[in-house]
């Protein structure tokens, strides 16, 4: 192909990818990790799904669920064996070289080579992405400015805490400017205030910067806190995919009703007030799931009246809730 | 994409090898204590047989071939061995990278380690032993390390290739094939006193006929240098074919996910 030509081509594809609405469409992906000689495990069965590129896009699951999978196959690690793949608009099969260019991602267990640098695991990573010169050396500075990881620049990656991993995983990810953003457990092992600034941060790259996200977790928080849709995932399937708000009021969850208290209760006639879905009571507290609180709380109180109530508390369910709803 | 952003493409690998290289002890064994230990030992086994000016030639081209050899295939073969043993190698394959960005960034390594090498064993077999290994000049020197060094990328793609497909404990291989090479391309013995099969196997590696020609140097007799040349450069270029298919091939079988686990 003349050089005019290669640069048209890749020009269109780069107008696709501008233009795409979706960051991820997949349909029908299945995997199984295949052994040299005997079959393989399913991992992934009959994955079907649209993600927005204009959304923060999470994926919930217990281990072995198969969400690490799914994302290594949609940044192109490795393949499925049956399906269709679409990354921004560019067929993950034919341009993956091109999909390589414009994505990155941060694994839940960030290794790196173990006697590199902070500064020069960047540095090797960004030469992998083409970068050179006054770019690569001012690039390398920028995520390790942007992830505070100033003083540990010249500190060995076998030396790093868990969490220095991770916001080198994540410094790393955003070294080729990616359009798009894989993130598998992006705040694993991070404290409190780096998960929270990591997370304000992934806000801001996708708002400001227009990158799309896809990440899983296995903190609902953040979920909440970050994605506006979610695909819940068991043992290789989809059992839900909805916005984290309609996933709760969908499952039908109910109201988690916590009453302390002193004195005798009878915790049977409790079970029998409508709407109740289940009481658990331990030693002066009952927390009571309830389906509608504002028309049986008063029923339920009432039940209370020989007992001491020491303090009483309502609390919407949350996605904690959801996660350990789906994943019985 | 520029120019220069290719060329960090190679460099990456190299850059990476000289860094891990350059912090661990054992790299002083390999430039310093494991060839000098295979010269010294060939040297002073010449002495002690009492061979002859050409037969000295013989062992130490030999010598020197098989441990630049060593040095240059293990380099390229680290390319992998250091992601495998970091278990980052998915951070490499999630790049946009082919097969020979990691083979030749490597390789670059390999010759600078390689030639490092042999500048050593060359002084050392001088004055130790007498033997003058420039003797033909610096056109057969070139064309004999050119020789071994498409030999060792060959080698080290063969173990890249067994990694990707038989995963971890494949890294063997990263210190087997140099001794296979041992045994059949000639290197201390001529692969006419191999027995018929094994003779056509070393008729099948290139080392056997860059070592024939460059004994022609001291001892003059026939070599096939051409075919030699043709029979590295096919290897390379399928070698890299190949090494592409089992990227490839590990992608499908997710086996590029499990080394990083």
């Amino acid at each position: 192909m003349a050089p005019g030509k290669a640069r048209a081509l890749a020009s269109e594809e780069v107008d696709k990818v501008i233009m795409a609405d979706k960051s991820v469409e997949c349909k029908g992906i299945c995997k199984s990790y295949q052994r040299l000689f005997g079959s393989g495990t399913m991992v992934l069965k009959d994955i079907s799904l649209d993600i927005d590129a204009a959304e923060i896009f999470g994926l919930l699951g217990p281990n072995g669920s198969g969400k690490t999978t799914l994302i290594s196959i949609f940044s192109t690690l490795i393949y499925p064996e049956q399906g269709h793949l679409r990354i921004m608009g560019l067929d993950a099969k034919r341009d993956k070289d091109v999909i390589r260019k414009l994505i990155n991602i941060s694994s839940a267990k960030p290794n790196f080579p173990w006697s590199l640098t902070v500064k020069e695991n960047l540095r090797h990573y960004g030469m992998l992405y083409g970068l050179h010169g006054s770019t690569l050396a001012k690039t390398v500075e920028d995520q390790i400015d942007a992830f505070e990881l100033g003083e540990y620049r010249d500190m060995k990656f076998e030396d790093l805490s868990t969490g220095l991993k991770q916001r080198l995983s994540l410094a790393k990810a955003m070294l080729n400017r990616p359009r798009l953003l894989f993130l598998d457990e992006p705040t694993t092992g991070l404290d409190p205030d780096m998960s929270m600034k990591t997370r304000l941060l992934i806000q801001r790259i996708h708002h400001e910067q227009g990158v799309s996200v896809v990440l899983s977790t296995h903190y609902m928080p953040e979920a909440e806190m970050l994605c506006d849709r979610i695909a819940f995932l068991r043992k290789g399937e989809i059992v839900a995919l909805d916005t984290p708000q309609n996933l709760k009021n969908h499952l039908g969850l109910g109201e988690r009703v916590v009453v302390r208290y002193v004195g005798p209760m009878d915790i049977a006639k409790l079970e029998e007030v409508p709407g109740v879905l289940s009481v658990t009571a331990v030693s002066g507290r009952a927390e009571i799931v309830i389906d509608r609180s504002t028309e049986n709380l008063d029923r339920i109180i009432k039940l209370f009246s020989r007992a001491n109530i020491l303090d009483i508390s309502i609390k919407e369910p949350d996605l904690e809730d959801v996660f350990l709803e789906l994943a019985r | 994409m520029s120019w220069q952003g290719e060329l960090n493409k190679y460099l990456a690998s190299a850059y990476k090898n000289w860094i891990i290289s350059k912090r661990n002890v054992f790299t002083l064994f390999e430039l310093f204590f494991w060839p000098m230990i295979s010269l010294l030992s060939i040297g002073l086994l010449t002495r002690f047989l009492n061979v002859g000016p050409g037969m000295v030639s013989f062992l130490l081209v030999g010598a020197i071939a098989l441990t630049i050899l060593q040095v240059a295939q293990i380099d390229v073969a680290y390319v992998l061995l250091f992601d495998m043993w970091s278990k980052s190698i998915k951070n490499t394959f999630i790049a946009p990278i082919k097969s020979y960005h990691l083979v030749f960034g490597a390789l670059l390594f390999g010759i600078v380690r390689g030639s490092v090498v042999f500048a050593i064993l060359v002084i050392v077999s001088h004055y130790l032993f007498g033997f003058d290994f420039l003797r033909g000049g610096p056109l057969p020197v070139l064309i004999f390390l050119a020789g071994v060094f498409s030999v060792a990328a060959v080698i080290g793609i063969t173990v890249c290739i067994s990694i990707l497909t038989f995963g971890q404990k494949a890294d063997v291989a990263a210190w087997s094939l140099s001794g296979l090479i041992l045994l059949v391309s000639g290197i201390y013995y001529p692969a006419e006193v191999l027995p018929p099969a094994l003779q056509m196997l070393a008729r099948a590696i290139p080392l056997t006929y860059f070592l024939e020609y460059y004994r022609s140097v001291f001892i003059p007799g026939p070599h096939n240098l051409a075919l030699g040349a043709v029979l590295a450069a096919l290897y390379l270029s399928v070698g890299l074919i190949l090494f592409d298919r089992s990227i490839e091939r590990a992608r499908r079988t997710g086996i590029l996910l499990r080394l990083s686990e």
